[in-house]
């Protein structure tokens, strides 16, 4: 229970930041394109939001790690639902919380949640290839010799 | 503590001394590791009992309540539970998964997977899984 909560509460911080980091790229792009940066800012609405819309996106996470992922297959199917799920619950978010009013919104929202997806899963794949390397090392300190 | 080597020229000579106000854990730990190898314990095959070394087990896996103890030279089983092994065995010997015990000494390398169990390679070539909920104590073992 206590590692399932701990799960929780660190994917929450991951995907908050990400969704943070992704809100910045989403301002520099409209400075690229000549919005005056002045007019940039998050209320604390909005700054709820991301944070409910990291916790919550958390929940299927918890669904997706389970110990009885024997086959790959089964694990990939399960990625797949898991995107899904959570594409559905920023896409709804995004609505209820006005994240964007009109298509051009939506698609760039679809984008940045792409973009987030990769990120989260591209810092979870080097914690375990640092991980591995750590207990690699210190295996190799202990291993029987034959 | 004050650790003192020295170079002796033969296995038989080997021996260490712990010199302690009291046995603490790390203490406890410390004599668990170092009686690791030269434990050994009772299994059968073909209806012929063997007395192993611990430090001959790749693995023990209990399947329908049953416990298996695999080494290079073949599948034995045991009358043990897994439990009972567990605690008998110590040092580097640990649950990998709830139905597995492995011997860290004879993993050759590790695989993290998307999943984020680790596929543990042993020496034997054999692939065993450590589950997720079983990696940060494989970590402490190893002092990571």
């Amino acid at each position: 229970m206590m590692n399932k909560l701990k799960l929780w509460l660190e994917q929450t911080m991951m995907i908050s930041f990400a969704i943070f980091v992704g809100i910045l790229i989403e301002g520099v792009v409209y400075a690229v394109m000549g919005d005056d940066l002045a007019n940039f800012n998050l209320t604390w609405l909005q700054l709820l939001s991301v944070i409910l819309t990291g916790a919550l996106c958390s929940v299927p996470t918890l669904f997706l790690f389970t110990e009885d992922d024997r086959k790959k297959s089964h694990f990939m199917l399960k990625l797949v639902l898991h995107f899904i799920g959570l594409y559905a619950i920023v896409s709804i978010f995004g609505f209820i919380f006005k994240w964007y009013v009109h298509i051009d919104g939506f698609i760039f929202i679809t984008v940045i949640f792409f973009l987030v997806y990769a990120f989260v899963w591209a810092v979870t794949l080097w914690f375990h290839k640092r991980d591995d390397n750590k207990i690699n090392k210190a295996l190799d300190d202990i291993r029987d010799e034959e | 503590m004050q650790v003192l080597f020295e170079k002796v020229n033969s296995k038989e000579e080997e021996q260490a001394v712990i010199k302690a106000v009291e046995i603490t854990d790390e203490i406890s730990g410390a004599i668990e590791l170092l009686e690791g190898d030269s434990k050994s314990f009772a299994v059968s095959k073909d209806d012929k009992v063997y007395i192993i070394k611990a430090s001959a087990v790749y693995y023990i896996e209990s399947v329908d309540k049953k416990t298996f103890v695999y080494t290079k030279q073949g599948c034995y089983d045991c009358k043990y539970r897994l439990y009972e092994l567990e605690t008998l065995l110590g040092g580097y010997f640990m649950r990998c998964s709830k139905s597995m015990i492995i011997n860290l000494k004879k993993v050759r390398t590790v695989k993290s997977q998307i999943s984020g169990r680790i596929d543990a390679t042993l020496l034997n070539d054999e692939v065993v899984v450590i589950s997720r909920g079983y990696v940060k104590e494989v970590k402490r073992r190893l002092g990571i």
